[in-house]
C-alpha cells in the first residue's frame, strides 16, 4: 500500500486539477505527489498497471503520470488501453521514462502518450510539463463547456419553436431525430397516412357580435388552452388555427400505430374539458356554446407551404377536406368520424352514444364513405 | 569502494519525505543481497533501475549511478561486478550525511 494516499492533502491549495501517479516505487510516487502537491494540486497514487486503468475509470483525473517499467502491465500496455477507449482516450497521459531510453519514447509515441518526463525527475521539468499539459487541459475544458452550452441554447430555440406546434414530448423526439438522421422538416414532401382532426366553436359568433374585443380574445385563448392541451395530452401535432377552428394531426410526423385512437381521445376531452367553461360563459352571456369535432384518415400530403417569406407545415388532401367538412355539421359536444375511423374506435365508444349519419361523396371519389356521429356526455 | 563521508544536499521542503526513503533503501539494500545470493538478475536490473530513477530525483546522485552500475551488471550477469556495488551502496547508506537548503 503506497504511503503517498494515506498523506492528507493540503487545505485550501487544491485548485480541482486531479492527477493521478502511476508507479511501482512508492519513492518516486510520493516524491512527484510532493511536487504536484506544492503547485497546489490534487495527487492520488496507483501501485500497478491495473490498479491505476481502474483509477483512472473511477476517479477521471485531468492527468495521469505513468511510470513505464512495472510488473504486470506495463506504461504502454496501460497508455494503449487508455487511449483506445473513447471514455479516457481524452486525458493526458505523461510518460516517465529513464532518461538514456529513446526506444521506450518511440513505443511511448506509437501507444499514444501525450508527452514524457525523465526519470530522475528534475522538478524544473515536471512542473513546467505539467503546467503546460494544465492549461492545454483548461482551454479544451473552457472550449468544450462552450460547445455544450452552445448545444444546449440551440436544442432550447429548437424546443422553443417546436412547442409551439408539438407536444413537448414530440418536440424531444424531433430534437433527438434531428441529432441523428436529421432533417425532418426540410426534407421533401411526402405522401403519408394520417388521420386528421378540425374542431371549433359552435355558437361563439354570436358571443363576439356583443362583447368587447379585449374580452373576445380572452375568451378565445381560454378555448384554444383547452384544445391545444387535449391536443398535446395526446401527442397530437398541430397545423392550423383560424378563427376559433383548430387542425391537428396524427401518425405525423412520427407514425403512431394507435393514431384513430388517440383522435377519438383527443376529440371526447377537448368537448368534455370544454363544457364547464361553456356553461360559465351561457350563464354570462346567455348564448350556448360548445365544440364540434371532425375526424377523417386517409392518405395525405404533408409538406412545408409556402413562400420564401411565410411558410407553413401542413397536411394538405382529402382526410383534411373531409374532416374540415365534418366539423362544420357536427352540432356542439359531437364528434363526426369517417368510417374508417370509426371501425378502430368503436371499443373506446358507448355503443348507445354513436349513431350512422349516411354516407357522402368525397371530391375526386367514386365511392361514398360511411359517416358515424358519437355524442359526448358532459357534464353540466 | 568506500569513502569516509558522503554529503547529500536535499532541497528543505522534501525533508519529510526523507526518512521513508532512506528507510526503503536499506530495505532495498537487504532485497538486492538476496537477489544476488540466488542470481537473480531480473530482480536485480529491476531494482537497479529503480534506483537510478528514484535517486537523483532526490538528490541522491550516488544511489542513481549506483543504480545504473547494478542494472547494467544484471544484463550481463556480472556477479563480482554487482557485489562490488552493493559494498559501495552499504557503505554509502551507512556514512551519507544529509543537508537541506
Amino acid at each position: 500500500m503506497s504511503e503517498v494516499s494515506a498523506r492528507p492533502r493540503p487545505l485550501g491549495l487544491s485548485s480541482g486539477f486531479r492527477v493521478l501517479i502511476v508507479d511501482d516505487d512508492p519513492d518516486m510516487s510520493e516524491f512527484l505527489a510532493h511536487m504536484l502537491r506544492a503547485e497546489g494540486m490534487d495527487a492520488t497514487t496507483a501501485t500497478d498497471g491495473e490498479e491505476g486503468i481502474a483509477k483512472v475509470y473511477a476517479e477521471a483525473p485531468d492527468l495521469v503520470l505513468l511510470d513505464v517499467m512495472m510488473p504486470g502491465v506495463t506504461g504502454f500496455e496501460v497508455c494503449s488501453r487508455l487511449k483506445s477507449d473513447e471514455a479516457t482516450a481524452m486525458v493526458p497521459i505523461v510518460l516517465v521514462t529513464a532518461l538514456d531510453d529513446s526506444a521506450s519514447r518511440v513505443r511511448g509515441i506509437e501507444a499514444g502518450a501525450d508527452d514524457f518526463l525523465s526519470k530522475p525527475v528534475r522538478r524544473e521539468e515536471l512542473i513546467a510539463r505539467v503546467k503546460t499539459l494544465r492549461r492545454l487541459h483548461e482551454t479544451r475544458r473552457e472550449l468544450e463547456r462552450r460547445r455544450l452550452a452552445a448545444e444546449v441554447e440551440s436544442r432550447e430555440a429548437i424546443r422553443r419553436a417546436f412547442s409551439r406546434y408539438v407536444s413537448p414530448r414530440l418536440a424531444d423526439r424531433i430534437i433527438e431525430d434531428a441529432g441523428s438522421e436529421g432533417e425532418l422538416f426540410s426534407r421533401r414532401a411526402q405522401r403519408i397516412e394520417v388521420v386528421a382532426l378540425f374542431a371549433d366553436l359552435r355558437g361563439f359568433t354570436r358571443i363576439t357580435e356583443r362583447t368587447e374585443v379585449v374580452e373576445v380574445v380572452a375568451m378565445l385563448n381560454e378555448y384554444f388552452s383547452i384544445l391545444t392541451d387535449a391536443a398535446y395530452h395526446h401527442d397530437a401535432t398541430i397545423f392550423n388555427m383560424a378563427g376559433d377552428s383548430l387542425l391537428v394531426g396524427f401518425n405525423v410526423p412520427f407514425p403512431q400505430e394507435d393514431a384513430a385512437e388517440r383522435a377519438c381521445l383527443t376529440a371526447q376531452e377537448m368537448v368534455a374539458r370544454f363544457a364547464p367553461v361553456a356553461t360559465r360563459w351561457e350563464q354570462r352571456y346567455g348564448i350556448a356554446t360548445g365544440v364540434g369535432v371532425g375526424i377523417c384518415m386517409g392518405e395525405a400530403i404533408l409538406a412545408n407551404v409556402g413562400s420564401p417569406h411565410y411558410t407553413s407545415y401542413t397536411i394538405i388532401g382529402n382526410p383534411v377536406n373531409t374532416a374540415a367538412r365534418l366539423m362544420q355539421t357536427a352540432p356542439a359536444n359531437e364528434v363526426l368520424m369517417c368510417g374508417s375511423v370509426y371501425h378502430k374506435v368503436r371499443a373506446l365508444l358507448p355503443e348507445s352514444s354513436v349513431e350512422p349519419r349516411g354516407e357522402v361523396t368525397l371530391r375526386g371519389k367514386e365511392e361514398p364513405i360511411a359517416i358515424y356521429a358519437a355524442r359526448v356526455a358532459v357534464s353540466e | 569502494m568506500t569513502q569516509s563521508a558522503y554529503t547529500v544536499t536535499v532541497a528543505k521542503d522534501l525533508a519529510d519525505l526523507i526518512p521513508s526513503f532512506m528507510n526503503n533503501r536499506r530495505k532495498e539494500l537487504e532485497t538486492l543481497r538476496a537477489a544476488l545470493a540466488k542470481s537473480d538478475f531480473e530482480e536485480l536490473r529491476r531494482l537497479g533501475h529503480r534506483m537510478k530513477g528514484a535517486g537523483s530525483s532526490y538528490g541522491f546522485d550516488l544511489v542513481s549511478t549506483i543504480g545504473k552500475a547494478i542494472e547494467d551488471g544484471a544484463k550481463t550477469s556480472d556477479a563480482a561486478a554487482i557485489a562490488s556495488n552493493l559494498d559501495t551502496y552499504e557503505d554509502y547508506l551507512a556514512k551519507v550525511e544529509i543537508v537541506y537548503e
